[in-house]
């Protein structure tokens, strides 16, 4: 008989282990993973990954096909030029960036909000509740969209006006969430024990129910992004979303409007390619990450 | 089986509705790039909404397609040896859209109350043709015969007078100014239907009236701002002509057997103002603007055939002014794209480039989807500044309820983009845009003295051949200290059905009298 003590894995490191194991075993997720990173790396290193400016014009040189070569016989742009003879690569690499910064932000502000005012509606209850609620469905009553072209009406257009106004757009769904999570859990017996050991509100909502709650916020937040994303490249291709002279996958989208009818599809189709593939890994992987930490979600889906 | 079945009845209800949006054999559709703002005869000022108008309004006079004066509501006109009274005699049995007698008090109420300043009318007449004839007031002297009195002689006066469109004092009495900018009573070979905003204008033929032809029963003018839907509905069948084609896609058009692509040369002027009002110098960039030596600097940093051969795909020569050919002064040739002459001279003008490499900044607006490409045409110029060290920001707005009020008041800037149309009858129709310093149309309110010192002279002048010596030493002034970057003289391009006999003309008026169907 071994009396040896047993080395006990640190349980921290389990669900990392178990992540890893369920995503080599789920392919599509991985792949997600892969594209959000060349987004995210494009977005981020962008102005030392894009081969040119991608405000510079050349007039002479616009609506080039991708992969031309010019007369010494190299490609000068790989993936064409726009009606100005701009770089489409380069504006593709920076407008990564107005979408990430956007989707991510907006979510973060409409997170942070949502879930702070849905944890105090649901431990509260009450009036507290009924008034935060009520806010909600008077939001939620508007069409969003409409909403946010009001607001970017009177506010202008800019990335930090579409990134408030797409935040505070999105609070509502946080907030039902976190409300509905925390009335089942706010008469559990370890929420009992932290009050009954003293603890103040804030601690008990910040630090002994909100960890419990994050599960449902995380997928919901990755599903999010995906729709910010969509919304902000909805705004920027009406006009509303940031100033002309910031290249987005949005606003690419509207000015090659005009070019489709007589043929260049490199206009249309590499953003449009951009935000669907972005979008689509935002959704899988919030379909994996649904699943990988509530699978009772996935039996119920 | 049941979802195909639903498929292929939504798709056979989307083909039938777009079937159905075909125009008729007895009704023609136009699309514009612009709704118009008011329907108010007086307030109209727009290209688009007086190709509307012109249909349901009649007018004095008219000037064709080669520029000639042809009657209309009047068979004559005497100009008096002062030159200050023009007297109009009317024809007999006019009448309005209402059934209402059209006299010689109809035609005056039409002048008196555009110029009503109680109305505050910003419209054609009285922004532009009453400041230019110096317009005075107006005498009724019978049922027939009704006299224009003006402060000064133009020689211009009885065509700027033909763009006033003319209604009866009856109707438009009984109207709010509200109520007036929602419908038109007219006098012409048309009478207004219906205005669906932001959608189409719908107006029918007036039966009987003889003093124009009215080959269709219906005219529907839509408002399509965006120039691939234009194109689309062309191609499609909805729609019969349309304006501003884009010129990337006369090629798709062209090689359809739907439609074919029309190109005139166009009076437009294009160009971007230098706003002279005393608000916009609180800035640095808006009071360099203020002085003759940037602005002529200015002239240089800008490579206007490189975007009339790329942008607009027609090579141009670059305005001198103005004033379109013939008209234009001979002697003064188009400023070169020269930046390092325009560098020069901002550094001689005080404007040095500072540490991060920018002179000064200023802001440029322009339309979206009003003139042709001009979008890209403000990012270009921008561009153009920003590289001689002039950081320059594009804002480009919706045109009808955003800009054209900018513009209206004399606030769009301080650089704005504009076109302003011209013709080529006179070359002082085209000068008139500047009449006075504080005219409706001087959207710069630019004041030089020399400038509107030689009106004077040519008001006071009755010999053709002096008068082209001073009309040619204001171009002159205008080419050296004007208030515009000058840039083209915008080609008109239209795409018509094939199945429609119309030919455009220069100065962007649709008239639809000789359309008919083959």
């Amino acid at each position: 008989m071994n009396d040896a003590p047993t080395l006990v894995q640190p349980t921290r490191s389990r669900p990392w282990r178990r992540a890893r194991r369920s995503l080599a075993r789920a392919k599509w997720p991985l792949l997600a993973m892969v594209i959000l990173a060349v987004v995210t790396i494009a977005a981020v290193v962008g102005p030392s990954l894009a081969p040119k400016d991608p405000n510079r014009q050349n007039v002479i040189a616009r609506l080039q096909q991708p992969m031309t070569p010019n007369r010494a016989g190299k490609v000068e742009f790989q993936l064409g030029t726009d009606g100005l003879g701009r770089d489409v690569l380069s504006r593709l690499i920076f407008g990564a960036r107005v979408s990430l910064l956007v989707g991510l932000n907006a979510v973060v502000i409409g997170g942070a909000l949502g879930t702070s005012l849905g944890l105090i509606a649901g431990y509260f209850g009450g009036k507290i509740d009924d008034v935060i609620m009520r806010i909600a469905d008077i939001q939620l009553a508007f069409p969003f969209i409409l909403l946010a072209i009001m607001f970017l009406v009177v506010l202008g257009p800019g990335v930090m006006n579409l990134i408030i106004i797409l935040g505070i757009g999105q609070w509502v769904i946080y907030a039902r969430i976190a409300r509905g999570q925390t009335i089942s859990l706010r008469e559990k017996e370890y929420v009992e024990a932290a009050r009954a050991l003293g603890a103040g509100t804030c601690t008990i909502l910040f630090a002994t129910t909100l960890p419990n709650i994050l599960a449902p916020l995380t997928v919901i937040a990755s599903f999010n992004v995906a729709s910010v994303i969509l919304s902000e490249a909805a705004l920027s291709f009406l006009g509303l979303g940031v100033p002309l002279t910031v290249p987005t996958w949005g606003a690419m989208l509207a000015e090659s409007r005009d070019q489709l009818l007589a043929g260049r599809w490199w206009l249309a189709i590499f953003p449009g390619a951009a935000i669907m593939l972005t979008v689509l890994s935002f959704n899988i992987l919030g379909d994996w990450l649904r699943d990988f930490l509530d699978p009772r979600l996935k039996q119920t889906s | 089986m049941k979802i195909l079945g639903l498929a292929a009845i939504g798709t056979a209800l989307l083909f039938g509705t777009a079937h159905a949006q075909r125009p008729g054999p007895d009704t023609l559709v136009v699309a514009q790039t612009t709704d118009p703002d008011s329907l108010d005869p007086a307030q109209i000022r727009s290209r688009d909404a007086s190709n509307i108008a012109q249909h349901v309004f009649a007018t004095l006079y008219e000037v064709d397609r080669e520029g000639n004066l042809s009657p209309y509501l009047a068979e004559s006109y005497a100009i008096s040896d002062s030159g200050t009274e023009i007297s109009f005699k009317l024809r007999s049995g006019l009448t309005c859209d209402d059934g209402s007698k059209l006299s010689a008090q109809d035609v005056a109420y039409s002048f008196q109350r555009a110029a009503d300043p109680a109305n505050r009318f910003t419209g054609n007449t009285p922004g532009f043709v009453l400041d230019a004839v110096h317009y005075k007031g107006v005498r009724v002297d019978d049922d027939l015969n009704v006299t224009i009195l003006t402060n000064e002689y133009s020689p211009i006066a009885v065509g700027l007078l033909a763009e006033t469109f003319i209604h009866c004092k009856a109707p438009y009495e009984k109207m709010t100014l509200a109520r007036a900018a929602q419908t038109m009573v007219g006098s012409g070979p048309y009478r207004f239907v219906r205005w669906d905003r932001n959608d189409k204008v719908v107006l029918e033929r007036v039966e009987g009236f003889k003093l124009r032809p009215a080959p269709f029963k219906t005219i529907v003018w839509r408002d399509i701002p965006e120039a691939s839907t234009r194109a689309t509905e062309l191609l499609a069948g909805n729609v019969d002509i349309i304006t501003n084609l884009s010129p990337d896609q006369i090629g798709r058009v062209n090689a359809s057997a739907a439609a074919k692509s029309a190109t005139v040369p166009g009076t437009r002027r294009i160009f971007v103002g230098f706003n002279q009002k005393p608000e916009f110098a609180k800035t640095l960039g808006g009071a360099a603007i203020q002085k003759v030596e940037v602005r002529h600097a200015l002239q240089y940093a800008v490579d206007v055939p490189t975007i009339c051969a790329n942008l607009l795909q027609s090579p141009c020569r670059r305005a001198t002014g103005l004033v379109n050919p013939p008209n234009d002064n001979k002697s003064l040739t188009p400023t070169p794209y020269d930046p390092a002459m325009a560098e020069k001279l901002l550094d001689e003008a005080g404007y040095k480039r500072g540490k991060d490499g920018i002179r000064f900044s200023l802001t440029l607006q322009g339309p979206r989807d009003r003139y042709i490409n001009d979008t890209n045409i403000e990012l270009a110029i921008g561009q153009y500044l920003s590289d001689i060290g002039v950081e320059t920001k594009v804002e480009p707005m919706e045109f009808a309820s955003t800009y054209s009020p900018l513009i209206r008041l004399h606030n769009a800037g301080p650089l704005f983009l504009l076109g302003s149309g011209g013709g080529t009858w006179s070359a002082l129709y085209d000068m008139a845009d500047i009449v006075a310093p504080n005219g409706g149309t001087n959207y710069t309110e630019w004041n030089d003295p020399e400038w509107f010192d030689g009106w004077k002279k040519i008001n006071a002048s009755r010999d053709p051949v002096a008068q082209k010596a001073i009309i040619d030493n204001m171009q002159r002034v205008f080419y050296e200290r004007g208030p515009w970057l000058l840039l083209y003289f915008q080609p008109n391009y239209y795409a018509v059905s094939t199945k429609l006999d119309w030919a455009p003309r220069s100065d962007e008026m649709i008239y639809l009298y000789d359309a008919k169907r083959k």
